[in-house]
C-alpha cells in the first residue's frame, strides 16, 4: 500500500490538549468552550462577540422577530455559536483565522439571505416592490444567470439555504420534521433527504413565499426532481410564481452539449428579463466574470498549499466557503473578493510558518462523495483525533478553467458558453453526473497531484449516483494501493447514523486496518449523538 | 474638572465589567445553554401553529 511520510508538528499547541473533555452527555451542548491559550481564545472570543452581533442586528428588526415565530427552521440560527465552535474543534494561530474568516463571512452572509426573504414575505415583511423584483433559485444551483443583473435592482433569493441547508448544520435535529412530512404524503424514504426534506418544506407551508418568477434546476439526482415538481407545483398554482426549468445537461463532459446548455442559459436571462422588467447589462457581467476569475485562482492556489506537508485551508469551512462563493455568488457581490484574498495571505502566513492542525500528520486523505450535515466537524474530528489530514473534498473540487473576462462582441457569445458551463460543472454534479470519468478517474488524478494515501468516501446511503460504483472504488483504489475508507451516513437523518455511528467507522478502520492508537483519545468517542 | 478626570476610569470600568460578563458567558458556554433550554419550549409554539399542508 501506498505510504506517506509522517509530519511531526514541533511545537506542542497552546491551551489544553484534549478538547473531547469538553463535551458532556447530559448537555445537548458543550460544558463549556475550549481553551486555546490566551491570545487564541482570546481571539476566539471577539468572534464569538461578532457573531452575537450579527444575530442581534437582525432581532432588532421587527418583521425578523415575527419571522422568527412563525418558520420552525428559524429555531436552528438560535445555535449559530455553538454551529460556529464545531468548526473551531482544536484550531489554534492561522487555522482558526482561517475558519474564522470564511465561516463567519458565511454565517453574515445567510443572516443577509433570511432577512431578504423576510422581507419580501407575504406573511411577514410583505414588502410588495421589493418582492416584485425578487427571483427564487435553487439551494444547489449555480446563480450564474444573474451574472449581469444590477443586485440593486434585482435580488437573487437563494430561498432553502436558510431554510434547509445551512439550518441543519446548527442544528442535527431540525430536518427531521420535514422528512416525517413528506413520508407522511407518501414519499419514499429512500431518496435523498435534502430535497426530500426541501419537498416536506413545501409541503408544510414553511417556506419563505416571495418572488416575481423562480428558476428550478435540474440539480443533481432523482431525490431533486422529485422535490422541485413538488416546490413548483406550490409556487406556480398557488402563490401565481411562475418557474422556469433550466435544464441542465448531465452529461457536461460531452462538448455536443454546450451549445444546448448555452441556449439554456438564455432561456433563463430571457425568463427572468420578462418577469422583473430589468434587463442583462454585459458591463456587470464581465466584472463578475473577474471575480469569478479571481475566486478560482484563489482556490487552486489554496489547493496548490494544501499539496505540501502543510496543508492550511480544508475541512467543512473550505467546502463551504467555496460553495457560496462559487455556486451561490458567482461574482455578483464584489465583497468575496476582499475575504478571498485574506484568506490567502492567511494560508501563504500559515504555509511558512508550518503551521499543523494537529500534533502529527499521519495520513493524507482526498474526501470524495458528499458530507452529512449533521456531523459537518467530521474532518476536523478526523485530523485531531487520527492525524488524517483532510487535503481537499469533491465538493471543493470544482471548476479551474479561466472564463472570458472581457467585453469584445466574441466573448458576448463565449460569455453564454461559459455560463453553460459553469452551471453544468456545479458543486455535486461536477462529479456525480458526467461518467466514470469524472468520479473515478478525476479522484486516482487528485490522489497522486496532492499525495494522499487515503481516500475517504462518504457514502450518503440514498445517493444512487455514488452506491452505485462502490465495487469500482474498491477495485481501483487497491490496484493503486490507495485506502478506501467507506463511511456511511445518511445526510440529514442523524436518525439513521448517530454521529458517534459514523465516526466509529474511521475508529474501527484505523484499528483494524490501520492498527493505529488514536492521537487524542479523548476525541474516539464523543457523547454528543444528542447535541444539538 | 476633578470628575472629568473621573470618565476614563469610569469608561475602563465599564469595558472590564463586560469584558468580565461576557467572557464568563462565553467561556462556560451559557449562551448556548439557555437556548439549549429554550429550544423545547419553542418546539410546542411551532407545533401549535397551524399550517396549510398541501402536495
Amino acid at each position: 500500500m501506498k505510504t506517506v511520510e509522517k509530519v511531526v508538528n514541533p511545537v506542542r499547541r497552546a491551551g489544553e490538549q484534549s478538547p473531547g473533555r469538553i463535551y458532556d452527555e447530559k448537555l445537548k451542548v458543550r460544558a463549556r468552550r475550549e481553551w486555546r491559550g490566551v491570545k487564541d481564545t482570546f481571539y476566539d472570543y471577539t468572534r464569538w462577540l461578532y457573531l452575537l452581533s450579527v444575530l442581534g442586528r437582525f432581532i432588532l428588526v421587527p418583521r425578523n422577530v415575527k419571522g422568527f415565530f412563525r418558520y420552525r427552521w428559524m429555531m436552528s440560527y438560535l445555535f449559530v455559536p455553538h454551529g460556529m465552535d464545531k468548526f473551531t474543534i482544536g484550531l489554534r494561530d492561522e487555522a482558526l483565522r482561517i475558519a474564522h474568516t470564511s465561516f463567519n463571512f458565511v454565517i453574515a452572509d445567510v443572516t443577509q439571505a433570511i432577512a431578504n426573504c423576510f422581507r419580501g414575505d407575504r406573511r411577514v415583511g410583505n414588502d410588495k416592490a421589493y418582492s416584485d423584483k425578487c427571483v427564487i433559485t435553487d439551494e444547489n444551483s449555480m446563480v450564474t444567470f444573474m451574472m449581469g443583473f444590477d443586485r440593486d435592482k434585482v435580488h437573487t433569493i437563494l430561498r432553502e439555504v436558510p431554510t434547509m441547508f445551512a439550518s441543519n448544520i446548527f442544528h442535527q435535529f431540525n430536518v427531521m420534521h420535514y422528512l416525517d412530512i413528506a413520508q407522511q404524503y407518501g414519499i419514499p424514504g429512500d431518496v435523498c433527504p435534502m430535497p426530500e426534506a426541501e419537498a416536506g418544506i413545501s409541503i408544510e407551508d414553511d417556506f419563505c413565499v416571495l418572488g416575481c418568477c423562480a428558476v428550478q434546476n435540474n440539480t443533481t439526482c432523482d431525490g431533486s426532481l422529485m422535490g422541485n415538481g413538488i416546490i413548483a407545483k406550490r409556487l406556480d398554482r398557488e402563490y401565481g410564481i411562475p418557474t422556469f426549468q433550466l435544464a441542465t445537461p448531465l452529461r457536461h463532459k460531452e462538448p455536443d452539449v454546450l451549445e444546448y446548455a448555452a441556449q439554456e442559459i438564455r432561456n433563463a436571462i430571457a425568463f427572468v428579463e420578462e418577469h422583473t422588467g430589468e434587463k442583462w447589462d454585459w458591463d456587470l457581467y464581465f466584472k463578475a466574470a473577474r471575480r469569478v476569475n479571481y475566486a478560482t485562482k484563489c482556490r487552486i492556489a489554496q489547493l496548490e498549499i494544501n499539496s505540501t506537508p502543510y496543508p492550511q485551508f480544508f475541512g467543512a469551512a473550505f467546502s463551504l466557503y467555496n460553495d457560496t462563493n462559487y455556486m451561490g455568488n458567482s461574482g455578483r457581490d464584489p465583497a468575496f473578493v476582499g475575504i478571498d484574498r485574506k484568506l490567502l495571505e492567511l494560508a501563504e502566513q500559515g504555509y511558512k510558518a508550518k503551521r499543523m492542525y494537529a500534533g502529527e500528520y499521519r495520513h493524507r486523505a482526498i474526501v470524495w462523495g458528499v458530507q452529512p450535515q449533521y456531523v459537518i466537524d467530521m474532518l476536523y474530528w478526523m485530523v485531531q483525533c487520527w492525524g488524517v489530514v483532510p487535503l481537499a473534498d469533491m465538493l471543493s473540487i470544482i471548476n479551474t478553467d479561466m472564463i472570458a473576462d472581457e467585453d469584445t462582441p466574441e466573448n458576448r457569445e463565449q460569455a453564454y458558453r461559459d455560463m453553460a458551463m459553469l452551471n453544468m460543472e456545479m458543486i455535486m454534479r461536477n462529479h456525480t453526473h458526467g461518467g466514470y470519468k469524472v468520479l473515478l478517474d478525476d479522484l486516482w488524478d487528485l490522489c497522486e497531484k496532492m499525495n494522499a494515501d487515503v481516500v475517504m468516501m462518504w457514502e450518503h446511503m440514498s445517493c444512487k449516483a455514488l452506491t452505485g460504483m462502490h465495487g469500482m472504488f474498491e477495485e481501483q483504489g487497491r490496484a493503486r494501493g490507495i485506502h478506501v475508507m467507506w463511511v456511511t451516513h445518511d445526510l440529514c437523518d442523524p436518525r439513521v447514523f448517530t454521529r458517534q455511528a459514523i465516526r466509529d467507522q474511521v475508529n474501527n478502520y484505523m484499528r483494524t486496518v490501520m492498527r493505529e492508537e488514536p492521537l487524542d483519545p479523548s476525541l474516539e468517542n464523543i457523547p454528543d449523538n444528542e447535541a444539538y | 474638572m476633578k470628575n472629568l478626570l473621573k470618565i476614563p476610569l469610569y469608561l475602563l470600568l465599564i469595558a472590564l465589567g463586560f469584558f468580565v460578563v461576557t467572557f464568563t458567558v462565553y467561556f462556560f458556554n451559557l449562551d448556548m445553554k439557555a437556548t439549549a433550554m429554550l429550544a423545547p419550549l419553542l418546539e410546542k409554539w411551532y407545533d401549535r401553529l397551524e399550517r396549510k399542508q398541501y402536495i
